[in-house]
């Protein structure tokens, strides 16, 4: 049960961690588990368990890695401080495995709540309006994109 | 390449996401509770922004007292090491007067100079007397005393170079000389595991960097193919210089690196190569000349050779050695020779004593006897613990060991149960390391016996029991007996 890491040619230390084995593994294990403990806790329905799992996953991806800029490292002497951490990961480099990666699990989130919700209404369109942010954000289009000069610097 | 048990790898993504959550839902409320508390500094800039330091404050300070222990005695294989306590759980710490005698497999001491010698420290002291502690001055003032020109022939001579440069810091001699060697226009490819004192130069000198995976001479060979080809970004002109940046052995890792392949590919390509040998000169090879006569390579085939006097000669201060047409240029384009206070003569006067120590030229054997003994200890010692079962990096006949740690609650408890238990080692973790891959770094040095050894072996077999952190089958008993038995019959 042992891998092999190799070690990336990433300097920055604040996207290269994601660039390991095991990643991928943790973050849906996380979610997995996110959604037993939001079951156990408020006693809904598996539905609606998964749609607030969907949301605060919005929440809090969209807060790391579309609104939040620069790094937690003052040694870097800020070359990245305009850049969010979506804009950061694997140099800049579009369509890589791991961006990859992260556009598809919001889209598998969404669909497994809506299914589990059976399409109802409101919860429906939240879920909708949520993965439509997320994965518009993950476009290379957007790449250093601020529309209408939201979360840009002064 | 290290090899990983996949549920470790798991479980520590999963505890730094803890620590991570924690860390900021302890900012939302630092961030509500600070609202209300006004300042009077409305309208000026925050010094940092409250995401800079959040690694510091959120992760660092709670076990800051694995770190920056003071000691109270010369660095020996024994010394004292300061006790502390703290009142508001490691933020601040207050040191007591209590001392503990610990057994320090923390200290670059590879020969063992970084204690009294009965051949350097009579002489250091009358040089102390006769030249002062400090020159007070440049080097281009009045900073160059016949001390400085004796060491750099010597320097010159023990490495193979025809002439050197010294410098009074080993951080400053790369940082300081990696801009004047190379400008706009120029490219530097260094490995990815390069010192920060070559990442800080590097950046520096406004030269392209690029990054070449570690220790690996295919993938420069990929890359150097890819920029030649390419040239400056944006220009496409060929490129004023290609300088290719390694390490003799990288400190975090204890691994020596695949010099006569890389040289080879440099020469193919005409590169230069800069090779910085801090933690391997005087430690490795059989007169102590370090990783070049260790794997057979002719010193002139590197075109830069730098240094420091830190590890293996218990003195302060770098080094650049090369040709005499490159130390020349340097002695008048570099800030650190023409605007820093020039090294102290009693450390100069340490250096030279250590390299008359190694080379024998003091009458005794002495240097000999350090460096068998140091690799001696070093392969014992490896050998050992990976009988155990540990996971142990590093090249056989490195002085340095890290044994991996993997998961960050283990580093705090590692290195208290082993301060606990009289042995002092050194920790590190993210991000001087990869995030995955914490670990505690051991430096073997020339003036720790068999017994010391063998005192720390148990100690860190019984905390790795209780941390947990074999993660390797050790070796049964009974088979190495089995092989004894054979043996003898």
């Amino acid at each position: 049960m042992y891998v092999k890491a190799v070690r990336p040619t990433d300097l920055n230390r604040n996207t290269e961690w994601f660039t390991y084995p095991g990643v991928w593994t943790t973050y849906i294990l996380i979610l997995f588990f996110s959604w037993l403990i939001v079951l156990s806790v408020l006693n809904c329905s598996p539905g609606l368990a998964w749609t607030i799992v969907h949301l605060s996953h919005f929440l809090v991806t969209y807060h790391f890695f579309h609104w939040k800029k620069g790094t937690p490292f003052a040694d870097d002497q800020g070359i990245y401080n305009r850049l969010t951490w979506w804009e950061q990961i694997d140099s800049g480099k579009q369509l890589t495995r791991n961006r990859k990666f992260l556009t598809v699990v919001p889209v598998v989130l969404y669909l497994i709540a809506s299914h589990t919700t059976d399409y109802q209404h409101p919860m429906l369109f939240f879920n909708t309006l949520a993965v439509f942010v997320l994965v518009v954000a993950k476009f290379p289009h957007m790449h250093k994109v601020r529309i209408f000069g939201i979360n840009a610097d002064q | 390449m290290i090899a990983i048990p996949y549920l470790t790898a798991l479980t520590t993504f999963f505890s730094y996401v803890l620590l991570f959550a924690f860390g900021q839902i302890r900012d939302i409320f630092r961030k509500i509770t600070g609202w209300y508390s006004s300042n009077n500094l409305q309208g000026y800039a925050p010094i940092c922004l409250g995401l800079e330091d959040f690694y510091i404050r959120r992760l660092y300070l709670r076990i800051q007292d694995c770190f920056g222990r003071p000691i109270s005695s010369a660095p020996d294989a024994w010394f004292d090491v300061v006790e502390r306590y703290s009142n508001d759980n490691n933020k601040t710490l207050i040191r007591t007067s209590k001392i503990s005698r610990c057994l320090n497999l923390g200290s670059y001491n590879y020969l063992g100079f970084a204690a009294s010698d009965e051949y350097c420290t009579p002489r250091v002291i009358e040089s102390m007397k006769k030249y002062s502690p400090s020159t007070c001055s440049s080097r281009v003032d009045a900073g160059t005393t016949s001390l400085h020109e004796e060491l750099e022939k010597c320097v010159a001579n023990f490495v193979g170079k025809p002439a050197a440069i010294v410098f009074g810091m080993g951080y400053v001699t790369n940082s300081a000389v990696l801009p004047v060697l190379m400008g706009k226009g120029g490219l530097i490819i260094s490995d990815s595991l390069n010192h920060n004192s070559i990442v800080n130069g590097a950046r520096g000198s406004g030269a392209t960097v690029r990054v070449f995976q570690h220790n690996t001479p295919s993938h420069l060979e990929e890359v150097l193919r890819e920029q030649i080809a390419e040239g400056q970004p944006r220009t496409h002109r060929p490129w004023k210089k290609i300088i290719v940046i390694v390490e003799g052995i990288y400190s975090m890792e204890g691994e020596l690196c695949k010099l006569p392949e890389i040289i080879a590919i440099c020469k193919k390509y005409k590169a230069y190569t800069y090779l910085d040998e801090a933690h391997s000169i005087g430690a490795v090879g059989k007169t102590g000349r370090g990783v070049c006569e260790l794997l057979g390579v002719d010193p002139v085939d590197v075109d830069i050779m730098m240094g420091t006097f830190t590890k293996s000669f218990g003195s302060c201060g770098g080094y650049i050695a090369g040709s005499k047409e490159l130390i020349q240029y340097l002695k008048y384009t570099c800030p650190a020779h023409l605007y820093a206070t020039s090294l102290s003569p009693p450390a100069a006067e340490q250096i030279i004593s250590a390299i008359k120590v190694i080379l024998g030229e003091d009458g005794t054997s002495r240097g000999a006897q350090k460096l068998a003994r140091i690799r001696e200890n070093s392969n014992f010692f490896r050998s050992e613990l990976q009988k155990m079962g540990f996971e142990v990096l590093g090249d056989n006949d490195s002085p340095v060991m890290p044994i991996m740690l993997y998961n960050p609650a283990k580093i705090p408890a590692f290195s208290r149960e082993c301060l606990k238990q009289n042995v002092a080692v050194v920790t590190v973790a993210f991000p001087a390391t990869p995030l995955l891959l914490a670990r505690a770094r051991i430096c073997i040095s020339a003036s720790h016996t068999k017994e010391d050894l063998i005192q720390a072996l148990e100690v860190i077999s019984r905390v790795g029991d209780l941390v947990g952190i074999k993660y390797f089958p050790a070796e049964p008993k009974k088979q190495q007996e089995e092989e004894k038995m054979l043996k003898l019959e």
